[in-house]
C-alpha cells in the first residue's frame, strides 16, 4: 500500500480527522476556522531530482511571477507537473461528458457513433431537447494517440439526413463530411463507415455538417495525444466545451434559428450545475477550451492565475510564441489550450466575460421581483383576480438605473440538493450556486489533504468548511466572513 | 449662399435644445383620476397623488399561510353580499307591474260585457188613454174610450242573447290569452334586464381587474424607464392606457346602474341601489331551431289569442246571422172602456218584417272579419317565424361564442397566464409578457360575459314566445274606447 493509498484509507475511515484536528473543524462546524492554527501542513515535493518548489523566483506553491520574463520559468511557463513525462499523457477529463469506448480490429481503433435526438439535463430537473450522439450532448469523447488508425461507424438515428465532419483532420477528402461537396448524406437509419490514419496531435472535434444540427448540439471532442509527450508534463488535462442555445420560456426545444442565446452550457451543463475542475496545489494544469457556440465568441477569464496559451485547435504553439493571459478570446469553432501552475489555493471562477453569458435566460428586472412585499405566489394563489399593484416607488428609484442587479433567482430545494450532491463541490461556500451561472465553472486548487477529503473520502463536509480552511491556511482568517447558510 | 446654407443648420438661439435625453428627467407622472373615480371604490383603483409617493399606501398585503398553504384571497362579490336573485324580481314584478293588473282587468271587462250582452230585455209598462174627451152617451167630454195599462214585452228569438253572451265570453277568452302574453312580456323583460344587470355587474368586476393590469403596466413602464428600457413616449402610452382603463371602469359602473334602474322600473318598485346575483351561464341543453319554432307555434299566447279571436268572430257571425230573425213584441193589458162602461182588455203583437233589411250587410262584414282573422292567425305565425329567425340567430351565435370561450379560450388564456407567471417566477420571462397574458385572460372573460348576456336575453325571447315590452299598456281583444263600449253590446 503506497503512502497515498494509506492516507486515502485513513480519510475514508475518518481516523485522520481525529489525528490532525483540522478535519474535525470541517466536520463539526467551522467556528474554529476563525482562529488561525499555526503550523498548517506545508506542501511536500515527491522525491525527484527535477522537481523544485521554486524556479527563478517562481513558486509553484504561492502566487508569484518569477524574476525574468525571458526565463523558461516565468509565470510557471515550463515548470513541470508532478507527473513524469514517461508516464505518458495525463488522462483527458471533460467533466460530465462520457468517453467513447472502442474495439481493436487488427491495428484499427473502431468507434461506433450514433447521431440522435437527446434529452440533456442543463440544470437539475431541466431537461432540454437537443441533438447529440450516443445519448449524450455533447457527444462522447473520442480519445486516440497520434499515429492511430481509426474506423468510425456512423449510424444515423435521426429522422433526417446528417453529415459527419472530423474537424481539423487532414484526412482523405472522401471522409471529410462536407455536405454533398464530398459525399452523399447519411440517410435516416443508414450507416456510413469512415476510416483514416491520424498523423496530427491536438484538440479536435467531430460535428454534424448540417448547420442547424450543429446549433442544436451535435458536437463532440476528438482528442489526439501526441505520440511523444510534450514537455513540460501536465498533471491535469481538462476539457471545457462551450455551447449556446435559445430555449423560449416554458419550452424545452432550442430554437436553432435564434440570433439571441439564453442558455449557455459547459459540457452540456449550465452554471451552477457545471462541475468544478478540481486539482491539487502545485500541479501543472491544462484546460482545453472549445467554443462550439453557433454565433458567439467568448472572452474566457480565469481568476487568481495567469495562464499560458500553449496551443489552439490546429497544433501546439512553439514555446517561443506562447502568451501569458488572464483572458483569452475563443472564437466560434476555436479551441485554446491554457496551461498554468496551480499555485494559488482556492475556488477560482472560470467564466466567459460577456455579461449576457454570465447568466441564463436573462430577463428584464421589472415587476413583482423588484417591488416591496410583492411575490409571484400571490398572483398564482388566485388567477381570477390579481392583487392590487403597489405603485409607491421607494427611494431606491431616485437612482437612475436602479436596479441593475439581477434578482429573484428561484432555486428549489431539489435543485440545491442536486447541486450539492456532487463530490467536486464539497466544502465550497454555501452561496456558491448564487454566483456561478451561465458560462461559468470553478477551478478548485486544493492542498493534498483537502483534495483527498473532497474527492476521495466519504465524509460529510460542511458547506464552506474547505474554503474556510484554505483561508485559514493561506489567507487572512480574522477578516473572513462565512457565507450565510440560509436555505443553501 | 454658403452662409445661408450653413446658418440653416445651426441651432437657433431662440429655441434652446430640448432637455429630453440629455440629462436625467424623471418619468412622466401618472395621470390624475377622472371625475367620479374616487366616488366609486375608494379601496380599489390607484389614485395618483394619493399613493404615488407611497406615503399613505400600505402596500400589497403579504400572503396568508395556514399550515404551509397559502390562503387565496376572496374577491368574488357573491360571497360578500347576498344580492337580489331573479326569483325575487319575478315575484315583485308579479305583484307590482301595472300592466299585469291591466291585463286582468281587460278580462273582467269582457266578462262584464258578456253579462250585459246576455241580459233579457225588460218589459215595458204602458199607460194608455185613448180618445180622451170623446162624447159618449150620457157624458160629454168623457175620460176617453179606453183608459188602462198594458205591458209590452219583447220576446227575443233565435237565441240572440245567448249568442251575444257567448261572443263576449269568447272575447274574454281572448283577453285571457292576452293577459298570459302580458305576463310573459313582463317576466321576459324582468329576465332580460336582470341578465343585463348581472352581466353589467360582472363586467364592472372585470373592468376593475383590467384597470389593475393597466396600473401595473403604468408602474412597469416607469420601472423600465428607470433602467433605460422604455422611452418617454412609451411611458406616456402607458398613461393613456391607464386613463382609458379608468374610463372603462366608469362606463361599466354607469352602465350597471342604468341596467339596475331599468330592471327596477319594470318590476314596478322603488329600489334605489342594489346588487344582483346569479349565474349567467345557461343550465340545460341548448334549444334547436326546430324546437324553438314548434314551441312558439304550439304555445305562443299571441297565437292562442288570435285563434280564440277567430272563435269569437265565428260567434259574431252566428250572432249577426240571426239578427234579422224578428223578435216578437207582445203587448197586453186591461183598462176601462168609458164608452162601453166596462173593463176591457188590450192585446197586440208586432213583428218586424225583414223585407229590406235582413242584416245582410253586417253578416257579410262579419264573414269578412272572420276570414280576415284567419289570415291574422297566419300573419301572426309568419311574424313570429320572422322574429324567431333573427332572435334565434343571435341566440345561437352568442351561445356558440360564449360556449367556446368557456370551454377553450378562457381555460387556454388562464393556462397561458399561469405558465407565464410560473416562468416569471423561474426567472425566464419578462413581466410585461406576463401582463400581456393577464390582460388577454381578463379580456377574454369580459368577452365571454358580453356574449353570455346576448345568450341569456335571446334565450329568454326564444323560450318566452318572443314576448317583450313589459311596460307597454296591456292590449285588449279590441282597441280601448271601441264603440263596443256602449251600454248594450251585441
Ligand atoms: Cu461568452
Amino acid at each position: 500500500m503506497s503512502n497515498t493509498e494509506q492516507r486515502r484509507g485513513f480519510l475514508k475511515a475518518g481516523s485522520i480527522a481525529a489525528a490532525t484536528g483540522f478535519v474535525s473543524n470541517l466536520l463539526g462546524g467551522n467556528a474554529a476556522a476563525q482562529h488561525p492554527i499555526l503550523n498548517s501542513p506545508s506542501p511536500t515535493l515527491p522525491d525527484s531530482p527535477t522537481l523544485n518548489s521554486e524556479y527563478d523566483g517562481f513558486s509553484r506553491f504561492k502566487p508569484s511571477r518569477g524574476l525574468d520574463p525571458d526565463s523558461d520559468y516565468y509565470i510557471g511557463k515550463l515548470v513541470p507537473g508532478f507527473r513524469k513525462a514517461s508516464d505518458g499523457p495525463a488522462p483527458f477529463e471533460a467533466p460530465d461528458v462520457p468517453k467513447m469506448p472502442y474495439k481493436m480490429d487488427g491495428g484499427v481503433k473502431v468507434f461506433e457513433l450514433v447521431p440522435m435526438a437527446v434529452e440533456q439535463e442543463f440544470h437539475p430537473g431541466v431537461k432540454m431537447n437537443v441533438y447529440g450522439y450516443n445519448g449524450s450532448m455533447p457527444g462522447p469523447t473520442i480519445e486516440v494517440t497520434q499515429g492511430d488508425r481509426v474506423r468510425i461507424i456512423v449510424t444515423n438515428e435521426l429522422p433526417e439526413d446528417t453529415f459527419m465532419h472530423w474537424h481539423g483532420f487532414e484526412l482523405p477528402v472522401q471522409y471529410d463530411g462536407a455536405a454533398t461537396l464530398t459525399q452523399n448524406p447519411i440517410k435516416p437509419g443508414k450507416t456510413k463507415v469512415f476510416e483514416f490514419d491520424i498523423h496530427e496531435e491536438g484538440t479536435f472535434f467531430y460535428h454534424s455538417h448540417v448547420a442547424m444540427q450543429e446549433a442544436f448540439g451535435q458536437v463532440g471532442w476528438f482528442i489526439v495525444h501526441p505520440k511523444k509527450v510534450f514537455g513540460p508534463p501536465v498533471d491535469r488535462d481538462f476539457g471545457l466545451l462551450f455551447q449556446n442555445f435559445h430555449i423560449p420560456p416554458t419550452h424545452t426545444i432550442s430554437d436553432s434559428w435564434a440570433m439571441d442565446w439564453n442558455w449557455h452550457t459547459i459540457n452540456g451543463k449550465s452554471g451552477p450545475y457545471t462541475t468544478p475542475l478540481v486539482c491539487k496545489h502545485g500541479e501543472r494544469v491544462r484546460v482545453r477550451l472549445l467554443n462550439f457556440s453557433p454565433m458567439q465568441h467568448h472572452p474566457v477569464h480565469l481568476h487568481g492565475h495567469t495562464f499560458w496559451v500553449t496551443g489552439h485547435e490546429g497544433a501546439r504553439i512553439p514555446k517561443s510564441a506562447w502568451v501569458p493571459r488572464n483572458n483569452e478570446l475563443v472564437g466560434v469553432a476555436q479551441a485554446s489550450c491554457f496551461e498554468l501552475i496551480a499555485n494559488n489555493p482556492g475556488d477560482w471562477i472560470f467564466h466567459c466575460h460577456m455579461v449576457h453569458h454570465m447568466m441564463n435566460h436573462m430577463v428584464k428586472q421589472v415587476g413583482p421581483r423588484i417591488r416591496d412585499d410583492a411575490s409571484v405566489d400571490q398572483y398564482l394563489a388566485n388567477l381570477s383576480s390579481r392583487p392590487q399593484v403597489d405603485a409607491s416607488r421607494s427611494a431606491k428609484f431616485d437612482v437612475p438605473g436602479y436596479p441593475q442587479k439581477m434578482q429573484g433567482m428561484e432555486m428549489s430545494s431539489d435543485f440545491m440538493k442536486a447541486i450539492w450532491s456532487r463530490k467536486e463541490v464539497r466544502g465550497m461556500r454555501a452561496n456558491y450556486p448564487m454566483s456561478v451561472k451561465g458560462l461559468m465553472t470553478v477551478l478548485r486548487v486544493l492542498p493534498d489533504d483537502l483534495y483527498d477529503l473532497v474527492m476521495n473520502s466519504d465524509q460529510d463536509v460542511e458547506k464552506g468548511a474547505v474554503f474556510a480552511e484554505i483561508v485559514r491556511r493561506f489567507g487572512d482568517p480574522s477578516k473572513y466572513e462565512a457565507a450565510p447558510k440560509m436555505m443553501m | 449662399m454658403f452662409c445661408t446654407a450653413a446658418s440653416a443648420q445651426m441651432p437657433s438661439v431662440d429655441s434652446p435644445a430640448s432637455a429630453i435625453g440629455r440629462t436625467f428627467t424623471p418619468p412622466p407622472p401618472m395621470p390624475s383620476a377622472p371625475y367620479g373615480l374616487e366616488q366609486l371604490d375608494p379601496s380599489g383603483p390607484l389614485f395618483p397623488g394619493a399613493r404615488i409617493d407611497g406615503s399613505d399606501f400600505g402596500g400589497t398585503p403579504a400572503p396568508v399561510y395556514v399550515d404551509g398553504e397559502m390562503i387565496a384571497e376572496q374577491f368574488s362579490m357573491e360571497t360578500e353580499v347576498q344580492g337580489y336573485r331573479l326569483e325575487d324580481f319575478l315575484t315583485l314584478a308579479a305583484q307590482n307591474n301595472p300592466t299585469i293588473r291591466q291585463a286582468r282587468l281587460q278580462i273582467s271587462a269582457q266578462t262584464a260585457k258578456a253579462l250585459q250582452a246576455g241580459l233579457y230585455p225588460n218589459p215595458t209598462l204602458n199607460y194608455i188613454g185613448e180618445q180622451i174627451g170623446v162624447d159618449v152617451e150620457g157624458d160629454k167630454d168623457s175620460p176617453g174610450e179606453f183608459q188602462g195599462m198594458t205591458v209590452t214585452q219583447r220576446f227575443v228569438t233565435a237565441g240572440k242573447l245567448k249568442l251575444s253572451r257567448e261572443k263576449y265570453m269568447r272575447r274574454a277568452h281572448v283577453s285571457e290569452h292576452l293577459a298570459m302574453a302580458q305576463q310573459f312580456r313582463v317576466c321576459n323583460d324582468v329576465r332580460i334586464h336582470f341578465f343585463r344587470a348581472l352581466a353589467a355587474r360582472e363586467i364592472v368586476e372585470l373592468r376593475k381587474e383590467l384597470l389593475k393590469t393597466a396600473e401595473d403596466s403604468a408602474v412597469t413602464a416607469r420601472e423600465l424607464y428607470n433602467q433605460g428600457q422604455a422611452t418617454r413616449p412609451q411611458v406616456r402610452k402607458s398613461s393613456i392606457a391607464l386613463q382609458r382603463a379608468r374610463l372603462d371602469v366608469l362606463s361599466a359602473e354607469n352602465h350597471y346602474r342604468e341596467s339596475f334602474r331599468r330592471l327596477v322600473a319594470i318590476v314596478g318598485v322603488d329600489l334605489t341601489d342594489g346588487v344582483v346575483s346569479g349565474d349567467l351561464m345557461p343550465q340545460g341543453e341548448p334549444l334547436s331551431y326546430q324546437e324553438a319554432m314548434s314551441l312558439v307555434l304550439t304555445e305562443s299566447p299571441e297565437l292562442a289569442a288570435a285563434r280564440a279571436k277567430l272563435a269569437a268572430d265565428r260567434v259574431t257571425l252566428s250572432r249577426e246571422q240571426v239578427e234579422w230573425v224578428p223578435d216578437i213584441v207582445a203587448e197586453g193589458g186591461a183598462g176601462y172602456n168609458f164608452e162601453a162602461k166596462e173593463t176591457t182588455a188590450a192585446a197586440g203583437v208586432s213583428i218586424e218584417l225583414p223585407v229590406f233589411d235582413r242584416n245582410q250587410g253586417t253578416i257579410r262584414q262579419a264573414q269578412l272579419d272572420y276570414r280576415r282573422q284567419q289570415e291574422e292567425i297566419r300573419r301572426t305565425e309568419l311574424m313570429l317565424g320572422q322574429q324567431m329567425a333573427n332572435v334565434y340567430q343571435q341566440y345561437l351565435t352568442a351561445l356558440q361564442i360564449a360556449t367556446e370561450y368557456d370551454r377553450v379560450i378562457i381555460p387556454e388564456a388562464r393556462l397561458a397566464y399561469q405558465e407565464l407567471l410560473e416562468s416569471y417566477k423561474a426567472n425566464r420571462v419578462d413581466w410585461p409578457t406576463v401582463l400581456d397574458a393577464q390582460m388577454d385572460y381578463f379580456d377574454s372573460r369580459l368577452t365571454r360575459v358580453q356574449h353570455l348576456e346576448q345568450v341569456r336575453t335571446n334565450e329568454v325571447l326564444v323560450r318566452g314566445y318572443l314576448l317583450h315590452g313589459g311596460l307597454m299598456a296591456a292590449p285588449g281583444p279590441t282597441p280601448p274606447g271601441h264603440i263596443d263600449a256602449v251600454a248594450k253590446p251585441r
